[in-house]
């Protein structure tokens, strides 16, 4: 599904470069659950927004659905992620002034979809969640593991076919943390979601399939769970 | 998606409550204003317009004289029509309309009605000519006999009630009886022509009997009485006409110079703006108020796009979500441009409800009877343009930089540096050179009122009022002069012709050593021997009228007329005015009897025994009994009939300075409201930038910043901005003010200290603004705001 080679990125200030990312290659197969983990400053978040289409490398190859990504003009990689990729956030990042419902819905809108279907897709997903009490409420009436709910609904209200999360537990207890990554594995399991998650909690990288270390720029490790 | 973009602009609005009222309030005082300013410009532009044959039809006007003293008046002899309609080609039909021989009142059976209205008297192609509308009658042939009226419906309605008025008699003054043989409509209000009363030209007509110096109407070349509107065929050359009408009045009056009677053409569209010597007669304050509304709507919208930019950034967030989640530009540019939609349209609501509510007020100011329609297309295309100029600045430039930068680096880092301040500082400094520019035209041209309504006119009105002796109390003027000055309360008493403004003028006039090819054109008063002592006009050469037999063949001229014909040693020299012939006795040292926009022309003195006005001089104290006094003789011989009325001189020379009075008053009020939309969008600025350095603030505090500091800091580069708006605004405010004063003749000149005054003035507005928000956020708990990081 994916495949990175020999990606680096890096700032030029003056004289100075600050490497981020140097050399990384990686693979992923559909219906991986991958957990990228690594100190402060090892470049996670950075590999994970280009993995993303949020961020550009400044050299290597990057092949999506078997699509050159780092030849691809703008709009078509802009249609490409819109299609497939959906994103959670450490932050939740919902939109303070729409309630659960229109956070959910919004995705929809910016895709064209229909009124009807819409309705039924955001009630299967409150369903599914079993948030449907909450739909009128806003973010800031929610607690932190709600927020980051409706968050994760919102990203799957497309069917996208990866999921990325950053730190996707990292504002939440413990439990609601372990709730958010039961739902993730479950989605992984029995539903073939492709996920990849950045994390920092040697627990929750056990969820996923695979668990990838980065120090420096660089993969340090790679295995298996 | 429609309902979405509704439903989160609304959102929006009501939630940010400070900055939703800050737009809309500034929105809404811009447009409200803006439209009432192009409401007074559209109605002074519609003048005559509604003739469908408006650029057809053309008036008359006689350039009479050469060089400094040529003058251009806007009537011409009653012939000009005569012939133009008989054999000038090109022209298809000619009418005049002439004012004049008045009734004071009407009879019809026992009602009788004093004339508040004007009467005119026509030719007979008035109705096919002009668009006046004529309700009952034959437009072609509107007076069936010379003894026909023609009343608006108003004045119908006073005398007839409901009845059917056509073929009533109505009698002016209780004598002549006139048959009515139409009802026309009401003139609009907009219209150069303003008659209730029509008459037939025939009527003037026969006030010529063949004796006197001219026989006949049609012959009377001397007299510029009448207004002569001509009809044109469609192309027919104005240029040519007046040509030929001007070979026509050469040929046919004998011994006339070849410069006094040259006739030019005047567009109907042009004659409420401008006057007949092509001077502007309020085209320039319709131009100079057009400008102020723009300043004024630009102004609001500034308003609007710098805190919306402004706020953009604060937005970066929801904004880097949404195109995470899939939004596209047009997305995003769609969502702005609703919201501005939505809040355009709430000032929009209120602003019309602005404009129903002080429409009376303004039409008092503006001396006008203006209606607000909102579904005029004038009106929609002035909102349209408003509101796509500021659509297009305040949600293209925000979708732009909005979608330009990476949404994560905008959700990582609060986004301090999306979009550049400068776009803003240099709104800012648009705003505020504008509202100093006008600041800086409302305080000269205030100056400029104050000097020329205080400036030494060359003679004394204080506390003299004037009143009409009416015809009973005129063969009695002698008496009533002698009985009113026995009383201590009335210090003087002359009667003559109103030394405020003399607008009537002469070129009939001749001197010894006259040069063949000179002509002056001279304002004559008649006065009696009182009036110059009266009004303190200081004589410098000879002796004034003594009241006596001769003093008919004595006159009395300005300095200006002396230095003008060129007469040296003028005392006891000939001089001639219209037929009479006469010495001259006395000079007078120049005095205004204008508006200060004019230059002092040539004036004459004549020896009238008796006048039908009256000028009483008294003192402040003793006003209201004087007045009383002179009450009591009006009654004793009028009858209270018509009822008494006096008026001050010093309200006349006021009356002269009207326009440029209601002109400032309005400009003052536009200036006002230009810096307070201004300052209601620094306001916002200001609160923005300390909501942005809210943790700067907190940090500078921690390590020890006192208020003053913070302040200081906060407010310093808005007061940069405002100086440089100054810097920007005075030259080009000093100009424009320095061509608007060469209109005076006597005038004050643009200084330092007036544009230091706007200066001074706009900077401590500012400060006041600014510092509000400033102190407030240098007040604030640095606990809290760096906390809430």
């Amino acid at each position: 599904m994916l495949s990175l080679k020999n990606i680096s990125k890096y700032y030029k200030a003056g004289n100075l470069k600050t490497s981020i990312l140097n050399n990384i290659n990686l693979d992923v197969d559909a219906g991986e659950f991958v957990s990228i983990m690594g100190p402060s400053g090892s470049g996670k978040s950075t590999l994970l927004n280009i993995i993303g289409m949020l961020d550009e490398p400044t050299d290597g190859y990057h092949y999506f659905l078997n699509q050159p990504i780092h030849q691809l003009k703008e709009k078509q990689r802009q249609a490409l992620y819109k299609e497939n990729i959906g994103f959670v956030f450490q932050a939740y990042h919902l939109i303070d002034e729409l309630t659960v419902y229109e956070n959910i819905e919004t995705p929809l809108l910016y895709h064209n979809i229909k009124s009807d279907e819409r309705k039924a897709l955001v009630a299967d997903m409150l369903d599914r969640f079993q948030i449907v009490g909450k739909k009128d409420l806003f973010p800031s009436q929610l607690s932190g593991g709600q927020q980051q709910l409706v968050g994760i609904a919102r990203a799957l209200i497309v069917s996208p076919k990866l999921l990325l999360a950053d730190e996707p537990t990292g504002n939440l207890n413990s439990k609601q943390g372990d709730e958010i990554m039961e739902l993730f594995k479950k989605l992984n399991k029995e539903e073939g979601m492709t996920i990849i998650q950045v994390t920092h909690s040697e627990k929750n990288a056990e969820y996923g399939s695979r668990i990838i270390n980065l120090l420096d720029g660089t993969v340090e490790s790679s295995k298996n769970v | 998606m429609l309902k979405n973009y509704i439903k989160i602009a609304w959102r929006n609005i009501v939630n940010k409550k400070l900055y939703s009222a800050i737009n809309i309030i500034g929105l809404t005082v811009g447009l409200a204003v803006g439209l009432l300013i192009l409401l007074w410009v559209q109605d002074e532009t519609s003048y005559d317009k509604f003739n469908t044959k408006v650029d057809r039809i053309y008036k008359v006007n006689a350039s009479i004289g050469t060089g400094a003293s040529k003058q251009v008046w806007g009537g011409t002899p009653a012939p000009v029509a005569f012939h133009a309609a008989k054999e000038v080609p090109g022209v298809e039909a000619a009418v005049r309309v002439v004012g004049d021989m008045d009734y004071s009142k009407f009879r019809y059976k026992d009602k009788l009605l004093r004339r508040t209205a004007t009467m005119k008297f026509v030719d007979d192609a008035f109705f096919t000519v002009f668009d006046y509308k004529l309700l009952k009658g034959d437009p072609k042939k509107p007076f069936p006999t010379d003894q026909s009226i023609i009343l608006s419906v108003t004045e119908a309605k006073k005398y007839f009630g409901d009845t059917d008025p056509m073929g009533k008699v109505l009698r002016g003054d209780d004598k002549d009886p006139y048959t009515v043989s139409g009802v026309m409509a009401d003139m609009p209000a907009n219209s150069s022509i303003q008659a209730d009363y029509l008459f037939s030209i025939n009527v003037r007509k026969k006030q010529y009997n063949g004796k006197g110096m001219w026989k006949a109407m049609d012959e009377d070349w001397g007299d510029y009485w009448a207004d002569t509107y001509l009809l044109l065929k469609a192309n027919a050359s104005p240029i040519a006409i007046a040509d030929k009408l001007t070979r026509i009045h050469m040929s046919l009056q004998k011994g006339i110079k070849p410069t006094d009677g040259v006739f030019q053409l005047q567009p109907l569209a042009d004659i409420h703006l401008y006057n007949p010597d092509l001077t502007s007669a309020g085209a320039e304050i319709v131009k100079i108020f057009s400008i102020v509304a723009l300043l004024i709507l630009l102004i609001a919208c500034i308003n609007y796009v710098n805190l919306s930019t402004a706020r953009s950034v604060l937005r970066s967030k929801e904004v880097s979500v949404r195109k995470i989640i899939g939004a596209e530009r047009k997305h995003l540019f769609f969502q702005f441009v609703f919201e501005t939609a939505l809040c355009f349209l709430i000032a929009l609501v209120l602003a019309f409800g602005i404009i129903y509510a002080i429409m009376p007020l303004y039409n008092h100011i503006a001396n006008k009877e203006m209606h607000f329609d909102l579904f005029s297309t004038s009106v929609w295309k002035v909102i349209g343009i408003t509101t796509i100029i500021t659509l297009a600045a305040s949600s293209i430039y925000p979708a732009i930089l909005l979608s330009s930068f990476k949404p994560i680096d905008a959700l990582r880092s609060r986004a301090s540096g999306v979009g550049s301040g400068n776009f803003r500082k240099v709104l800012v400094v648009c705003q505020f050179a504008f509202s100093i520019g006008l600041i800086i035209g409302t305080l000269v041209i205030n100056r400029q009122l104050h000097y020329i309504q205080t400036t030494q006119v060359g003679y004394d009105r204080d506390h003299v009022f004037t009143v009409n002796l009416y015809n009973n109390m005129y063969p009695h003027q002698d008496a009533v002069k002698a009985e009113l000055l026995r009383h201590r309360e009335i210090t003087g008493v002359a009667v003559g012709d109103n030394i405020v403004n003399g607008d009537s003028s002469t070129g009939d006039t001749d001197w010894d050593g006259k040069p063949a090819t000179a002509s002056m054109v001279i304002h004559p008063f008649s006065i009696d021997q009182d009036f110059i002592k009266v009004f303190k006009v200081k004589l410098i050469a000879g002796s004034n009228f003594t009241g006596e037999k001769s003093d008919t063949s004595h006159y009395i001229l300005n300095e200006t007329a002396i230095k003008e014909a060129g007469i040296k040693n003028p005392i006891g020299k000939r001089f001639k005015l219209w037929q009479r012939n006469g010495i001259i006795i006395g000079v007078v040292k120049d005095f205004h009897f204008a508006s200060l926009k004019q230059v002092i022309e040539p004036a004459i003195f004549s020896y009238a025994e008796k006048s039908g006005q009256l000028f009483v001089k008294t003192t402040g104290k003793n006003a209201a009994a004087a007045i009383n006094l002179v009450k009591q003789y009006h009654v004793q011989y009028n009858h209270g009939d018509p009822p008494f009325e006096y008026n001050f001189l010093d309200d006349d020379f006021n009356n002269l300075y009207k326009t440029e009075q209601s002109t400032s008053m309005l400009f003052s009020i536009f200036a006002g409201i230009a810096i307070f939309i201004s300052c209601l969008g620094l306001f916002g600025l200001a609160t923005y930038t300390a909501q942005v350095k809210v943790k700067e603030i907190g940090i500078r505090k921690v390590l020890g910043a006192s208020v003053l500091n913070i302040t200081t800091m906060l407010s310093k580069d808005f007061l940069l901005l405002i100086v440089i708006s100054l810097l920007i605004a005075s030259p080009i405010a000093w100009y424009a003010m320095d061509k608007w004063l060469e209109s005076y003749v006597y005038r004050i000149s643009v200084n330092w200290i007036t544009i230091a005054l706007a200066g001074v003035g706009a900077i401590l507005i500012a400060l006041i603004t600014i510092s509000f928000q400033s102190i407030k956020a240098a007040l604030a708990n640095p606990v809290k705001s760096l906390r809430s990081e």
